[in-house]
């Protein structure tokens, strides 16, 4: 009976053959593009050239120079008899000789004649019509615009007929000239007056005077300069409509290679998989698997891995140099210490904050329990460098608010003080006043899980309700405790807003400005850079490693399907106390720095009271508003965000499709890989992109706007992938198999039963990669280009170097804009979710 | 006609065969209930039967076409059948009226033809009046019916039911069983339906196949199946029955750990596992086969519930309740044995009772 079992059947062992011999040939697509990129490679490096960009241009050209021989002289050249051709090549071969001459200074006879040798016959004729084509279009002899307009003002037959006639010049330099051209050729002679000709022949291709099209001519003009590239680049333009494999590979070699590994990797990594399956039947669950499986690997792990080489094999050989460099120097030694004080203390004091608030804000009948918790999540979705903004404004030690206020009361006198923000402490302070959010949520998420009965049975086994907390609540919450304040740390120890804003003033360094610092220098300062980012990340893999695997294997709530309702703690007397100090807690926190911006915003001089006469003022928001650059940068920030928001949420959705509901093996891959990239530190994403993706390993989207909605991705994917997960492990699979016993295909079901139940959580999904892209700092400080600009970086230009005030009006309309659209999810998902 | 053929089919999970060569044909009209323990394979056989499931080896066939074997695999929506499932899979973003009409929508039907069905599937649930709530605004029961409602309103000839009462409280379930039972009579539909329970296969089967650690142990009607159990497990799930080993010499079987014997009449020989029902024993104060000590009774209303200590061994018999106050724990007992089963003892009875989840 076991062996008729393992026995598969027909249909198993056919699906099975078909699917290894895909692999076989997937295995060998990826082989032959890995050996053509190879070659390709090396012969982009002896073509001459040294950008990679004039390889796009030139094979951007191919096709439109095959055009204009198709339609604009091929039928002109089979009119000619044998001789006439004859003639005509000879001629056409000494205008070549004497352009490339000209070109390098050099004879080139030779090398004309060694490139043309490879063709024969008709091939060859082409080869050099094409050659002379692209080598006029980029430098031939100057048509002038009188000419041109003539020429322009032909209709198709005459233009035709003008062709032949020129064709008859070039050969028989007796022949009559064409009536319209020969005003241009006066007073030219021998070979110039052929050039000349053979200019306008070209020109006269078409009514728009252009044979070839303009941008990429311009674009090739600009990219290879030296005269040997250039010969190269026309040779390869006109050979591309011979051989545009060749072209391919060579203009793409880089990428062949990177498409060919990555086959080679996801082979491998498929015939793992499916050998341990048992199960050999590729589908479409695979295949997206393995494309965000590619995806992360490009973007991410390829990253990583050359910060990682790169700090180790700074110039090709194994060295500790730049480590020994790095961490002896003490300005470094300095951020260091910095850093890790900082993020202990704000991990500290951020935990010892948000567990009673949670707790009372979860679990007792304290008053204004709903508001409260919308403003302590309201400010996990505000921009750390707004609350920096907001606590240098009050802590500055000569004018800062509070100071002043603390002056007075206390009679301290003139001086500067008595509290200073720009200090380790100062930094400390607002590092918690922004982070305590993220422990908050965690802890009260899974408060509001717990089983009440299990607080219930220690009250019925006598336990007083504060004895409760402690011996069953707390140590319940342990795992989701420690998970909460590894969130902080890592938090802490990897934003740039904050300590730029407060901590540079005042000299207090940590590891992300010095990395900014060190990048901003160029040159070797890259590679330090990448040295100091490597302590980051080994940080933040360690805790990652920590808080998922070690404390997630401790967790002792389990959620029901059942939605429980936690029983609420009676404070009795003391609600009305509670109430009280977390009101003052909520304005001291929250209020006064979000009034200091909107009352910022509308000064004139910083330093007074925004209602000391003449100094309200509502200049800073007419500026921003009529400033082109802001709304470019909000445009920016919009589109960027808007784009990696919609494509994280279709990647979530695939994700928890196939971590819900399929029993693949490989599906906890991208999980793992998504994960991680959000626990790297932004700048360590952000300057591992910089460092790979501007074509030394195939892609190329420095400097554009990819490079930003890819950094984003990376780093907020798992926000959006958590949510729609926990929305999908909540719909029983009964409620889609309904559907489809029902008759409903897979999209069917998809669409009509799956779909509108996880709405509210694709909703919530998507704001929460949308809302920290659209205010994002720390990555797009090192990938911006001047074209790429964002509203969070412009935001930061505007504090930095132009005015406080009006950074402070942009901060409260970010402010705006993203309670707003909280707001909008709130009603969307009709109150079921806001963050 | 749904008639529903099922050939040699296997199913494994990796290394662990759960369902081992099921061969059965469940003919048109029929109310066919597999029964058997929590984890036998009764569900995994409905679904594949629903096309939840493919099968390892082996072939189903419903009415005369192959839904499933080496060479076909017809996905559930392409089976034209009814299911409902344990935990209701009401759709909680429709109205009760929306889920039933869903399996018309998919078929695109016309939208009064659709609307008529929908408004008569819903008068054989007695949910009319409801037709406008949403799922949460409903009580259990409620919700059970609607999606009985989604299962008949595209009048498939095949109903597929996996447990879909045990999420009801005792009287519900016990209204929800004729009414099942009623509608499948109505409309003339074949039933595959699974439970652990075994008073609900016996009140609604037509035949009950009893499974367990994915072997199927007996296929019968309920009375054949009470009767005459063709094995100790079967004897042992289905009622309640204490077993005894015993000796059959001469007419006689002496009872181990009891040293008292009753006359047999039946063919076995040698040693025997006797299993006796508790209804089926009568109990008196003045004489009978057996003597023993009454431990203690229960008084249930319907019956008094008896422990009678014979020798050392403890046996559970069924009393009228008049007998109740007549008697008092730590008298003696006779009980006479109207009716036994024989099964010869070949001393593996634990091991056949396990029940392996």
């Amino acid at each position: 009976m076991q062996e008729n079992l393992t026995k598969r059947s027909s249909r198993d062992r056919r699906a099975e053959r078909r699917c290894k011999l895909t692999l076989l040939a997937a295995l060998a697509l990826g082989a032959a593009l890995i050996a053509g990129g190879l070659w390709g490679l090396e012969q982009f490096q002896a073509s001459g050239f040294d950008q990679e960009s004039g390889f796009a241009h030139v094979h951007d050209l191919a096709g439109p120079i095959d055009g204009l021989y198709e339609a604009g002289i091929k039928p002109l050249l089979s009119s000619l008899g044998a001789a006439q051709r004859e003639v005509l090549d000879g001629k056409v071969n000494a205008l070549l000789v004497s352009d490339w001459t000209e070109n390098t200074g050099e004879d080139q006879t030779a090398r004309v004649e060694r490139t043309l040798s490879a063709y024969e016959g008709e091939r060859r004729s082409r080869m050099q019509m094409e050659l002379l084509s692209v080598s006029y279009a980029v430098s031939g002899p100057k048509v002038s615009t009188a000419q041109k307009k003539a020429l322009a003002a032909l209709d198709d037959g005459r233009r035709a007929a003008l062709r032949a006639g020129l064709l008859a010049a070039i050969i028989d330099e007796t022949a009559p000239l064409p009536a319209e051209t020969a005003a241009g050729l006066e007073g030219l002679s021998g070979s110039e007056r052929k050039a000349m000709l053979m200019q306008l022949f070209f020109t006269s291709v078409n009514s728009k005077n252009q044979p070839l099209p303009t941008a990429q001519i311009n674009e090739l003009k600009k990219s290879v300069r030296d005269g040997q590239a250039r010969l190269s680049a026309f040779t390869w333009a006109a050979e591309g409509s011979v051989s545009w494999l060749r072209q391919v590979l060579v203009s793409g070699s880089r990428t062949a290679i990177l498409a060919g590994i990555l086959l080679a990797i996801d082979v491998a990594l498929l015939t793992l998989l499916l050998y341990m399956d048992h199960h050999w039947e590729i589908n479409f669950k695979w295949l997206a698997i393995l494309a965000i499986i590619d995806f992360m690997l490009v973007f991410q792990v390829l990253p990583m891995a050359y910060l990682m080489i790169k700090a180790f094999f700074p110039e090709g050989s194994f060295t500790f140099e730049v480590f020994r460099r790095l961490y002896t120097y003490s300005m470094n030694l300095g951020a260091i210490r910095n850093t890790l004080i900082a993020s202990t203390v704000t991990m500290v004091l951020g935990t010892l904050l948000a567990f009673p608030l949670a707790w009372l804000v979860g679990r007792t009948n304290m008053y204004g329990k709903k508001f409260f918790r919308f403003l302590f999540v309201l400010t996990y979705m505000v921009p750390p460098y707004v609350g920096a903004m907001a606590w240098l404004r009050l802590l500055n030690p000569n004018v800062g608010n509070i100071n002043q206020v603390l002056r007075v009361l206390f009679a301290l006198g003139d001086g500067p003080g008595p509290l200073n923000i720009y200090s380790l402490g100062g930094m400390i302070w607002v590092l918690t006043t922004f982070y305590y959010p993220y422990a908050f949520i965690t802890i009260s998420r899974a408060m509001e899980k717990m089983d009440p009965s299990l607080e219930e049975a220690s009250r019925i086994s006598g336990a007083s309700p504060m004895m409760t907390v402690l011996k069953v609540t707390l140590p319940m919450m342990t795992p989701s405790l420690i998970a909460g304040a590894l969130l902080v740390f890592v938090c802490a120890a990897s934003c740039y807003g904050i300590p730029s804003i407060i901590g540079a003033p005042g000299k207090v360094h940590t590891v992300t400005t010095r990395i900014i610092e060190y990048n901003s220098l160029g040159g070797q300062g890259i590679s330090d850079a990448t040295g100091l980012a490597v302590f980051l990340m080994v940080i933040a893999i360690v805790i990652l490693y920590v808080s998922d695997f070690v404390v997630a294997k401790r967790q002792y709530i389990t959620v029901s399907g059942k939605s429980t309702r936690p029983n609420i703690v009676d404070l009795g007397r003391w609600r009305v106390p509670l109430t009280a100090l977390v009101s003052l807690f909520a304005v001291l926190v929250i209020l006064i720095p979000f009034a200091t911006i909107l009352f910022t915003s509308f000064k004139v001089d910083v330093g007074k009271l925004v209602m000391a006469p003449g100094n309200f003022t509502t200049r800073q928001w007419q500026t921003i508003f009529s400033r082109s650059e802001t709304m470019e940068c909000l445009k920016n920030s919009l589109i960027y965000s808007v784009i990696a928001a919609t494509v994280g949420i279709v990647v979530a959705c695939t994700m928890s499709y196939l971590l819900q509901r399929t029993r693949i093996k490989g599906r906890k891959l991208p999980d793992f890989l998504i994960t991680l990239g959000s626990g790297t530190p932004s700048v360590v994403i952000a300057l591992g992109l910089i460092m790979t993706m501007r074509g030394n390993f195939g892609v190329n989207i420095y400097n554009t706007a990819y490079i930003i909605i890819v950094a984003y991705l990376v780093k907020y994917l798992m926000m959006g992938m958590r949510t729609v997960v926990s929305a999908m492990s909540q719909i029983h699979v009964s409620l889609e198999e309904s559907s489809q016993v029902s008759g409903a295909s897979w999209t069917q079901t998809m669409f009509r039963i799956t779909g509108p139940l996880i709405f509210p959580s694709i909703a919530a999904g998507w704001f929460l990669i949308f809302i920290p892209c659209f205010y994002e700092l720390s990555m797009t400080t090192l990938l911006y280009s001047n074209s790429t600009k964002t509203i969070g970086y412009q935001l930061y230009e505007y504090w930095t170097y132009t005015s406080q005030p009006q950074a402070c009006a942009m901060a409260f309309g970010i402010l705006m804009i993203i309670v707003g659209l909280n707001f909008v999810l709130n009603k969307l998902t009709k109150g079921e979710f806001s963050i | 006609m749904s008639t529903v053929t099922v050939r040699n089919v296997s199913k494994a999970f990796g290394d662990n065969v759960v369902l081992k060569e099921f061969n059965q044909t469940f003919a048109d009209h029929e109310f066919i209930t597999l029964l058997g323990p929590s984890g036998c394979g009764k569900t995994t056989m409905l679904r594949m039967i629903a096309g939840f499931e493919k099968p390892s080896s082996g072939e189903i066939l419903i009415g005369d076409k192959v839904v499933s074997s080496d060479k076909v695999f017809l996905p559930p929506e392409k089976r034209d059948i009814g299911m409902v499932f344990q935990s209701y899979a009401v759709w909680p973003h429709m109205t009760v009226f929306e889920n039933v009409a869903y399996p018309l929508r998919i078929k695109k039907m016309k939208r009064e033809q659709a609307d008529r069905d929908v408004e008569r599937a819903l008068e054989i649930v007695h949910l009319s009046q409801y037709r406008d709530r949403i799922p949460s605004q409903l009580s259990g029961g409620q919700q059970q019916r609607v999606a009985l409602a989604r299962a008949l309103v595209a009048k498939p000839t095949l109903l597929l039911l996996d447990e879909p009462l045990s999420n009801l409280d005792a009287k519900l379930r016990e209204s929800m069983r004729f009414e099942i039972k009623e509608i499948q009579k109505a409309l003339g539909i074949t039933v595959v339906y699974v439970t652990h329970d075994q008073t609900e296969a016996m009140a609604m089967s037509d035949r009950i196949i009893l499974i367990n650690r994915g072997v199927v142990q007996q296929v019968a009607s309920p009375e054949e199946i009470y009767n005459r159990p063709v094995n100790q497990f079967v004897a042992d799930f289905l009622g309640k029955v204490d077993f005894l080993r015993a000796e059959i010499r001469d007419g006689r079987a002496y009872l181990d750990g009891t040293g008292q014997s009753i006359p047999f009449s039946g063919d076995k020989m040698g040693r025997v596992e006797l299993a006796v029902r508790p209804e089926r024993i009568s109990l008196s104060t003045e004489s009978g086969d057996l003597s023993g000590t009454l431990e203690s009774q229960y008084y249930l209303g319907d019956v008094n519930d008896c422990r009678v200590l014979v020798g050392e061994k403890r046996i559970r018999v069924v009393a009228p309740p008049e007998s109740f106050a007549r008697m008092k724990p730590g008298q003696q007992v006779y009980l006479t044995f109207r009716e036994e089963l024989a099964f010869d003892d070949d001393g593996s009875l634990d091991e056949k009772l396990k029940i392996v989840t």
